[in-house]
């Protein structure tokens, strides 16, 4: 590594340090897999390093940043071209596979647990854009209605019944493969 | 007392809790005596949990290094941009001085600008690791808005400030007469080659050429 790698960061770690892992789910979340979330992740930082001094200022850095994010991502939005997860498979998940997300229950629940995480996973991807990203902002990664106005910029109105139709659409189409409902 | 219609209609706002506490009693009245209703809320509890089990699955654990790197990176990366700015800023400020920077030294090489003319290729020698000034100067017979330069550069040759960028692009505007661009050129390895710079202006362009020679 180059030796001015290891300048100082000038408060850049401080500050950025206790959003790093909302951050990166955030960018996972909206690209929907590894390699497109770290450039998008890693461009982000960047782009916050240009702008240290407004986060130094900024009230609610976690909110802000994440409004960052979104819009960086919605700006360029065919860079990241969405690959939507399908399925939640064992090779992908290197640390913490199916098994060990099952918890302590017997093998036949651990395997049908497994089973409702794989429909679940193929049911969001059959939904629009609007109402996966919705759902995971919602629903997965539990910002409130009021956070996701602030990063997307919708009203809390829209944002709302947005997650209601999309709560809708989930059930349907977990209800035709049998899943639930 | 509420009905199973009117439930579906607050569905989502009692999963949620953010009904308020009349409304929560009163849907929570009914559920109790409501087969139908108790099957509902028990799937939607299991969807919920769901979602979140899966959410907590499938992102990736970065490595322990991985966010040190990308702070460091994130870091250089900036810093690089806002050299960019700066010295981005400093020329245009030059250009629209016209000729009243006119403090170079070193090499003094000219690229004609206008309908039908075409540059020399110049030479300059350097030797490795050696840093130069090479003045570019540009002139138009009119003033150019919204223009775009773009320097090449060889294999070899740098720009100080700017390690390991091949490319470097700005817009920028050109006054009537001569407008100059100091580059500070810094030679890594020996070479012969040539370095671009093009100025873009609507569908015309000019590539001005110097060849560096490098032993």
């Amino acid at each position: 590594m180059d030796p001015k790698d290891h300048q100082p960061l000038d408060g850049f770690d401080q500050l950025l340090r206790p959003h790093m892992e909302r951050l990166y789910r955030l960018a996972w979340r909206l690209c929907g897999n590894k390699s497109e979330a770290e450039d998008l992740f890693q461009d982000v930082l960047t782009k916050i390093y240009v702008r240290l001094d407004d986060l130094a200022d900024i009230s609610e850095p976690a909110t802000w940043l994440c409004r960052v994010m979104y819009n960086h991502f919605v700006d360029d939005r065919r860079k990241y071209s969405r690959q939507r997860m399908v399925i939640v498979s064992e090779a992908a998940l290197p640390e913490q596979s199916v098994e060990s997300l099952a918890g302590s229950d017997s093998p036949s629940d651990n395997a049908e647990r497994a089973d409702r995480l794989l429909r679940l996973g193929d049911a969001l991807a059959q939904l629009s854009d609007e109402h996966h990203e919705v759902i995971q902002f919602h629903d997965i990664e539990g910002y409130k209605l009021k956070e996701i106005q602030e990063i997307t910029g919708d009203p809390v109105g829209t944002v709302k019944s947005r997650l209601h139709r999309a709560r809708a659409r989930l059930r349907e189409i977990l209800a035709n493969d049998g899943t639930f409902f | 007392m509420m009905n199973c219609e009117q439930l579906v209609d607050k569905f989502d706002d009692l999963m949620d809790g953010s009904l308020d506490a009349a409304d929560m009693k009163a849907l929570s009245t009914h559920t109790e005596g409501c087969e139908r209703c108790q099957q509902m809320v028990s799937r939607e509890t299991a969807l919920r949990n769901l979602l979140q089990e899966y959410g907590d699955s499938n992102v990736p654990t970065p490595t322990a290094t991985y966010f040190d790197e990308a702070l460091v990176t994130a870091a250089r990366t900036g810093r690089k941009q806002q050299q960019n700015r700066s010295w981005l800023k400093g020329f245009g400020s030059a250009l629209a001085a016209g000729l009243a920077i006119w403090f170079f030294s070193g090499a003094f090489v000219q690229a004609p600008v206008g309908p039908g003319t075409d540059s020399g290729i110049p030479v300059i020698t350097m030797a490795v690791e050696e840093a130069r000034t090479v003045n570019l100067v540009f002139s138009s017979a009119v003033a150019l808005d919204n223009a775009t330069l773009t320097v090449n550069l060889p294999q070899g040759i740098e720009i100080a400030g700017f390690a390991g960028q091949q490319e470097i692009t700005w817009q920028t505007s050109l006054s009537v007469g001569k407008n100059l661009l100091p580059l500070q050129l810094i030679a890594t390895m020996p070479t012969d080659a040539t370095l671009l710079a093009t100025l873009k202006h609507g569908e015309d362009d000019r590539t001005f050429r110097l060849r560096v020679d490098v032993s």
